[in-house]
């Protein structure tokens, strides 16, 4: 009742006291108020409207000059409070300062990779209008078949929600003229391409649109790094010729430093300057695709319309071409943000790797907590004497959250060591997973998030903390001096964190354990070739020279003759790629498909052509890898460019195009039917692209029949990369014009083409590692405390006759009905979480139950090590002495 | 907050009065609110120079909420210290001629 007539003035000065610290309320506040109400009561005596309207400005006024100097006093004498308790215990500050900036530092680091490479928008002025279109055959499974000239004209002229639409592909050229020949990494784009994106030239200009022109002078554009490292950022640059495949190029202008997608250039040249794209061939056929496109959105078009102007063409370009687009292919075209583009491989590692950092730091919250809690059961007394000296419970909350606090911002600053400390490595990781990783840097969003980290942290594990204690406050004055003996519930708390953090520790050890698991899978998977003593060389003939596809052969030839007569070889083979090369493990088999119709077999309407992928090899390939012959023959040294075409395949191409029949003397045709490529024998499977994708259907064609570029690939007698020069050497006796490139032996391949599992598996590992020991040594502590507190309690069952060793069991028990606990929610969330590592997996279940079985018992068995040490001190209590200490 | 000690030199004050005594003595130049009161009688009894009293007036005049501060003698003596040394620092503004000699009587 009192309250509903409580004029509006005094509750209006009820809500501005409200900004006072509570302490200063509780003592003040109603004299406060009466002497407010004084004051009005004077005012209204005298009347008038400006009176009132002072009163309230210097009320107002005063209430909030005087609230922040409060606030800062109890501030700064809680600080100092706590910075004194920090010293008296260094064990205690140093064990939660380091659990707390292995958590937040372990979340910062993860959390900078997330920001720079999932969140933060493009480095491009409007980089959400950026697209990536790709055009798809969904019936053969091949989402991103590129496009032709003619297909990028098309959608040029016939898009109605584009601003601007640029095609790239990456090629690689060797450069004559500034010291030895050397080859650069190079960009092929069209005249347009920076202006789409939004790049000024660092020097001199970009494409014009002549440049693009056929017959144009060939120009180029040096990317920032390649102008540094390679210039020394010659100033001068703008104007410098340079020979490339036999045409003198000029250097035009230099790139920013931003950063290249999709692939990093040392150069750029313009689609005319392409000795391949401006061939007439690429120029003319529909069919001779490698481009890839990107667009801009116009202003206010969003990318669902983008995407439905773009299928709409493709539908117009099967209607108007249906040799090129048949109906059973399913052709179709998409477009999706290039932000989203380039990070989808990334993203489910990175969601995996913040999942579980997070895990290390509600562990690492847990296990503070608990420190906390431990320690406040011998400052129990301390508080409750501050609490009966007149000290509210919420000034108490206060300063237990202010000594949190200051504990979680040494942390933080300490975590962000660690985390800027790790930058390199994790932009090294990423950096197989997507084109962004450069980008990677800890800016202010990231300061801001390790600050909330350590802000929320402290309010976690604080809160936690102090309210389990505000129980026994009031109570622990009157309980004696046995030291927090109030300390059933607490203990019950304690329990319930350490469940909490051996679960959790459960469920990343799981994550951990099942990429481990697959890892070792992986390694045992048999690839189907022989690795051991086996180099693989790029060698790129000049192109211009060697046009003809006779004139490659010859070249092939001469240059396989060399190299085997050059002493520690064993065998030699010439290819258009090898298995686990890290190009065809980007690409995928899509890259190297080979569409196909089988003679005397008529496609049903609608049916899907036979697809499989392609290789062109010389004879000796399959001895040189070891790769074993199942039927028929190897390809011969007569198979050539006037005999007969011949191919092998692999088994999976047998099971999969002529399960019950015989394959050899079967013919293919990969071009309507002008050739016909005769099928004389059968070789095993190969995992080429990978060890976790199983073998597919594989052509392997006569290199002498299908010159393409080429890998020579060398199986030595002894260590193979000690033969690296003596082969680059024999290469150049055959033609020193050949450049020598990516030379790794097939072992080094097989084991980069694991990289990113490798990586992933051995940063989970790393948190599960962190978490399995914070929670191990927070294990222990809390059990040497139970142990400490009971000490009375003990030293009565031993006086009355219980064995030492039932103490021992009874204490190990306990810990051990914790970790049992533990480990049982640990499984339910395990199972529940089994999506975030589904995808990453190789032929190892998410509910693997291995992994789970040998997870439960190393945590069962971490916990009864960090039980046994205080159980052991438990049972060696003296019943005199401990009954006397009190 | 020599103000406020002043207000108690003479004897035991609540709130209110010492609000009031402030406002007359100063001519309203010096104007406390209601926070800026208990933000200095808190640090002012903080730093123990005023202290609560025990002693109430007769129930009839007392509102219960009133508390009563009076000067400590600690507090008697930071106010008469303080008021040496600003009239210490009058005597030399004055030698140094800053402003007239008050008019004699």
């Amino acid at each position: 009742m009192a309250k509903q007539t409580l004029p509006f003035s005094q509750r209006l000065f009820r809500a501005l006291v409200r900004v006072l610290p509570f302490d200063f309320r509780t003592n003040y506040e109603g004299e406060m108020e009466g002497v407010f109400r004084e004051q009005q009561r004077e005012v209204e005596e005298r009347g008038g409207f400006m009176g009132a309207l002072k009163l309230w400005k210097e009320t107002i006024a005063g209430i909030f000059t005087t609230a922040p100097r409060e606030h800062w006093q109890i501030l700064k004498s809680d600080c100092g409070y706590a910075f004194r308790m920090m010293r008296k215990n260094p064990g205690f500050t140093a064990v939660a300062i380091l659990t707390l900036a292995l958590g937040i530092g372990a979340n910062t680091a993860i959390f900078s990779v997330v920001h720079s490479v999932l969140l933060r928008p493009l480095p491009y002025p409007n980089g959400q209008q950026l697209i990536f279109i790709r055009q798809q055959e969904t019936k053969l499974g091949n989402s991103d078949m590129s496009f032709s000239v003619k297909e990028i004209e098309d959608y040029r002229a016939q898009n109605r929600t584009l601003s601007g639409l640029v095609e790239y592909h990456a090629m690689s050229f060797t450069l004559f003229g500034h010291g030895d020949p050397e080859r650069v990494r190079t960009g092929v784009v069209s005249a347009n391409y920076f202006e789409l994106f939004g790049v000024q030239p660092l020097l001199g200009r970009t494409f014009l649109p002549d440049d693009d022109k056929q017959g144009a002078p060939p120009v180029l554009l040096l990317s920032y790094e390649y102008w540094k490292n390679n210039f020394g950022s010659d100033p001068e640059i703008v104007g410098k010729t340079f020979e490339m495949n036999d045409k003198v190029h000029t250097v035009v202008g230099v790139l920013p430093p931003v950063p290249q997608y999709p692939n990093e250039n040392d150069v750029y040249m313009a689609t005319s300057a392409c000795p391949f794209r401006s061939n007439k061939m690429h120029l003319e056929d529909r069919d001779m695709r490698m481009m890839e496109v990107f667009a801009r959105l116009k202003p206010g078009v969003t990318v669902a319309q983008a995407n439905a102007d773009v299928s709409t063409i493709a539908a117009g370009l099967k209607a108007a071409y249906p040799k090129s687009y048949p109906d059973n292919v399913g052709f179709t075209s998409s477009a999706t943000p290039l932000q989203k583009e380039l990070t989808r491989e990334a993203r489910p590692t990175l969601l995996l790797l913040l999942a579980a950092a997070a895990f290390v730091l509600l562990i690492a919250c847990a296990n503070v907590a608990n420190l906390t809690l431990a320690r406040m059961a011998k400052r129990e007394r301390e508080l409750a004497v501050r609490s009966a000296l007149g000290a509210g419970r919420s000034r108490i909350l206060r300063q237990l959250l202010t000594e949190s606090f200051l504990l979680a911002i040494v942390g933080g600053i300490l975590g962000l060591v660690l985390a800027s400390g790790s930058l390199e490595l994790l932009t090294d990781f990423v950096g197989r997973l997507t084109p962004r990783a450069r980008e990677i840097h800890i800016d202010s969003e990231v300061l801001l998030f390790t600050l909330a980290a350590a802000l929320g942290t402290s309010i976690i594990f604080g809160t936690l903390s102090a309210i389990f204690s505000r129980a026994n406050l009031t109570s622990s004055l009157k309980e004696g001096s046995s030291g927090g003996g109030s300390g059933r519930q607490q203990n019950r708390v304690r329990g319930a964190l350490i469940v909490c953090q051996i679960a959790f520790s459960f469920m990343l050890l799981i994550g951990a354990g099942l990429m481990i698991r697959s890892l070792f899978k992986m390694q045992q998977v048999d690839a189907g070739i022989v690795p051991q003593r086996v180099l693989a060389m790029r060698t790129t003939f000049n192109w211009s020279i060697y046009t003809a596809a006779d004139k490659t052969s010859l070249v092939a030839q001469k240059l396989l003759d060399r190299v085997k007569s050059e002493p520690g070889v064993l065998s030699a083979a010439i290819s258009s790629r090898y298995p686990f090369e890290p190009e065809a493990i980007t690409g995928g088999p899509e890259s190297y498909s080979f569409q196909f119709q089988i003679e005397g077999l008529a496609l049903e309407p609608g049916q899907a052509p036979p697809v499989s992928t392609f290789a062109a090899v010389s004879p000796d390939y399959f001895k040189t890898l070891g790769i074993p012959l199942k039927k028929g023959r190897l390809l011969a040294e007569t198979d050539k460019d006037k005999a007969p075409y011949v191919a092998l395949i692999n088994e999976a191409a047998k099971r999969q195009f002529w399960p019950n029949e015989d394959a050899i003397g079967k013919r293919v045709s990969g071009d309507g039917g002008d050739h016909w490529i005769t099928i004389v024998g059968i070789v095993g499977d190969v995992r080429e692209f990978g060890l976790e994708h199983a073998p597919t259907a594989e052509f392997y064609a006569s290199q002498a029949q299908n010159a393409q570029p080429a890998t020579l690939i060398v199986r030595t007698i002894s260590e193979p990369r000690s033969m690296a020069q003596a082969l680059t050497r024999a290469v150049h006796d055959v033609d020193p014009q050949t450049a020598v490139t990516h030379i790794l032996t097939l072992e080094q391949a097989r084991y980069e083409s694991m990289a990113s599992p490798r990586v992933t598996a051995s940063l989970l590992g790393i948190f599960a590692g962190l978490a399995l020991m914070i929670a191990t040594v927070g294990i222990g502590g809390i059990m040497a405390l139970m142990v400490s507190q009971r000490v009375r309690e003990i030293g009565i069952r031993i006086a009355l006759g219980a064995r030492p060793a039932s103490i021992l069991q009874m204490v190990l028990g306990q810990g051990m009905l914790l970790a049992v606990l533990g480990v049982g929610i640990g499984i339910v969330g395990a199972v529940a979480l089994t999506g975030l590592v589904k995808s990453l997996l190789f032929e190892v279940p998410p509910t693997d139950v291995l992994t789970f079985s040998g997870v439960g018992l190393t945590l069962l068995a971490a916990t009864a090590l960090a039980s046994y040490l205080p159980a052991r001190r438990a049972a060696a209590v003296d019943p005199n002495i401990a009954l006397r200490a009190d | 907050m020599f103000q406020i000690l002043l207000a108690l030199a003479d004897g035991e004050k609540h709130g209110y009065a010492i609000l009031k005594e402030v406002a007359r003595r100063t001519e309203d130049k010096v104007r406390l609110s209601a926070g800026t009161l208990y933000g200095n009688l808190a640090r002012l009894e903080g730093a123990g120079l005023i202290a609560e009293s025990d002693r109430r007036p007769e129930v009839v005049l007392d509102d219960e909420r009133r508390r009563y501060y009076l000067l400590t003698e600690f507090g008697r003596e930071v106010a008469v210290a303080e008021a040496e040394r600003m009239e210490e620092a009058l005597g030399q503004a004055r030698a140094k001629k800053l402003f007239r000699k008050p008019k004699l009587a």
